[in-house]
């Protein structure tokens, strides 16, 4: 738009004070609200992927040909180690933590638990899966250490055993016989989550490898920095592991997490936008009215020759210099807010306990919001975004207005 | 002074007004040539504004044939339309109708922008008003002037692209007596020293006194069409001679 049709756009603006200032003040705190909730989506499915990673699954795991589709914690890597070296190669990668799973049978006395079995290597398996840091009775595993075991406090509860005790394990060997080893119990873990406690029960990889006849690794699990780079980093270790052995994100590993975080999102997201399309309409309304107000004016314009398309740009150059005031508005507003979202987070404890478990997911009920360059951008789009698309019709209208009809109505 | 910029034939005019239909002009024949300095008159509802809006290509006729400026208006898309306003045809509005957050320069400077002038736009537009004695006023808004000064103002938007036809609807209606009087020889000035053709629709005896030559409209037709002998034009504008004092308006 040219100089002088900027400067007519922006001193229209200021044309009906108390209108404009009622929308900057609604585009203002529309795009606060959507601001406030996409920090919120971020900031949840950070948290989600997050804690989905430290539950144990990993941002993206080196698993065998096969398992995508049977699930089978009998079905071992073609080389574990070549995927283990390619995996920890990997930029932004955390922790990398080769396990070997086992279906087996605790017991102690009378009572038997059956568990699944995870052979870990103790000296990176703490970084893969936090909360066998949490452990509340005796020591987490030694490197190296044969012959011992690390169980969930709900295990050990049913088992009625205590640190120190000698546990009875039986699995299915490879040939489909019944192997079975004693393994002292030296410490109890507890997740906060009695599903999760139910299940843990972790040895030295050698354990599981001796029980099942199975040499190697049934998984290599790898944490990234950044759980958004996990779709890459799989594209990339997908190249570079044993020949026969797949890469897997976290979402595919956990498809009903996953899917429930996708509702989830998708619910936030309908939220946002039924707020940005009350915002639109109210925008829509005020530009309406104001083109209305003006239609002698726009008479005149289109009088003196001002084409159809010139006419709309004038009216969408309004919009803008309103959306801008109200995207900065907003910003300005929400920028503290969100900061504070993001340092000290939404807590939930109080309500829903220290945290919770769904879908084998260990969650803390903190949610932080996420505060990034994003911001900007998007109170940009959404201000004017919003904003434009609101005047198109009050445009268009402008543009239609007949000058002779117009103007005899006028007069 | 042989061009002819208005060609009217049989011209027709018809608005539907709910269920009936208002035949506004009824057959008009009229021809104006290059410089003609023409006044519409007739009583109200007789057909003046609805054949000003014709000739300025604001409205298509429902019958008949309107040439202007060469242009059949009746096949003439809107575009179109707007683009013979915007290049050819001036237009001076009853209730001034200046763009109220515009100074009087930037409304002038408005029009030369619309039409894609250059970086001397400024200095045109300014010169315009300089030649209408409003330099001082540049920079006021409309609402900062006189009805007379806001008038003019109008004028010099009209004319600041030399278009070749201005039409005024009821132009000193608005005005009191010496305002109008000073208005009618700004508009007799221009068109004598740039050639311009003006159509002025009025009601105003003092303004027809002005008028070079004067149609009459009655019940949508021209009942009389005289041509007056044209009297020496009145020196009023700064630097050719000495205008009126403004008054307000």
């Amino acid at each position: 738009m040219a100089a002088l049709s900027s400067r007519y756009a922006l001193r229209s603006v200021g044309r009906n004070a108390r209108r404009t200032l009622l929308s900057v003040a609604g585009i203002g705190v529309g795009c606060f609200l959507a601001l406030f909730m996409e920090s919120l989506n971020r900031g949840r499915d950070e948290l989600f992927a997050r804690v989905g990673a430290e539950s144990g699954s990993g941002h993206v795991r080196v698993v065998p040909r096969g398992w995508r589709e049977r699930r089978d914690p009998r079905l071992r890597l073609a080389d574990w180690r070549a995927d283990r070296a390619a995996a920890s190669a990997l930029p932004g990668a955390k922790a990398v933590a080769p396990r070997a799973r086992a279906q087996v049978l605790l017991a102690m006395g009378t009572h038997v638990v059956p568990v699944e079995l995870v052979g870990v290597d103790a000296a990176v398996e703490p970084r893969a899966f936090r909360f066998v840091r949490n452990v509340v009775k005796g020591r987490y595993l030694v490197p190296g250490e044969q012959g011992a075991v690390v169980v969930g406090k709900v295990v050990a509860e049913r088992l009625e055993s205590d640190v120190g005790d000698d546990i009875l394990v039986s699995a299915v060997g490879k040939g489909g016989d019944i192997q079975s080893g004693m393994l002292r119990l030296v410490g109890v873990v507890s997740t906060g989550s009695e599903e999760i406690d139910a299940s843990i029960a972790q040895v030295a990889m050698e354990e599981v490898e001796r029980l099942t006849g199975l040499p190697g690794a049934g998984e290599v699990t790898v944490v990234l920095e950044d759980w958004r780079t996990a779709d890459a980093a799989r594209d990339l270790l997908a190249r570079r592991v044993a020949a026969g052995d797949a890469v897997m994100t976290w979402g595919e590993i956990n498809p009903e997490f996953r899917g429930h975080l996708q509702q989830d999102a998708a619910i936030s997201r309908f939220v946002s936008g039924i707020i940005l399309l009350i915002v639109f309409l109210g925008v829509a309304s005020a530009q309406l009215a104001a083109v209305l107000e003006r239609r002698r004016e726009f008479a005149v314009l289109a009088a003196l020759g001002m084409s159809t398309g010139r006419m709309v740009r004038l009216v969408l150059g309004e919009a803008l210099a309103l959306g801008l005031a109200g995207g900065a508005l907003g910003l300005a507003a929400c920028l503290p807010v969100l900061w504070r979202f993001s340092r000290a987070g939404l807590d939930f404890r109080r309500w829903m306990g220290s945290s919770y478990s769904f879908q084998g997911v260990i969650v803390e009920p903190i949610l932080y919001g996420d505060l990034g360059a994003w911001v900007i951008p998007y109170a940009a789009a959404v201000a004017l975004g919003a904003t434009v698309v609101a005047s198109l019709y009050p445009a268009w209208f402008a543009a239609r207005t007949d000058p002779a009809v117009a103007l005899r109505v006028a007069q | 002074m042989n061009e002819i910029v208005v060609a009217a034939r049989a011209l027709e005019k018809a608005f539907a007004a709910g269920k009936l239909e208002v035949r506004a002009l009824r057959g008009v024949d009229l021809e104006v040539r290059t410089g003609e300095f023409l006044a519409l008159v007739g009583p109200s509802g007789s057909g003046k504004t609805t054949l000003l809006n014709l000739v300025g290509a604001l409205d298509r006729p429902t019958g008949g044939e309107l040439t202007v400026l060469g242009r059949r208006v009746g096949e003439l898309s809107r575009r179109e339309r707007a683009e013979l306003r915007l290049r050819s045809i001036g237009f001076v509005f009853q209730a001034y109708n200046l763009v109220p957050v515009l100074t009087a320069l930037e409304n002038v400077e408005f029009v030369l922008e619309l039409q894609g002038a250059g970086a001397d736009r400024r200095n045109r537009a300014r010169q315009v008003l300089d030649e209408l004695g409003l330099g001082d006023l540049a920079h006021r808004r409309p609402s900062e002037l006189s009805g007379g000064q806001q008038q003019r103002v109008a004028v010099a938007r009209a004319v600041a692209a030399r278009p070749k036809l201005v039409l005024a609807d009821e132009p000193t209606a608005n005005l009191d007596g010496e305002n109008a009087e000073v208005l009618m020889h700004l508009m007799r000035d221009l068109r004598d020293r740039h050639g311009m053709t003006f159509v002025f629709s009025t009601h105003d005896p003092r303004v027809v006194a002005h008028a070079v030559r004067v149609v009459t409209l009655v019940d949508g037709r021209v009942a009389r069409d005289e041509a007056k002998p044209e009297e020496a034009p009145h020196p009023i504008v700064p630097g050719i001679g000495k205008p009126p004092a403004p008054t307000g308006g």
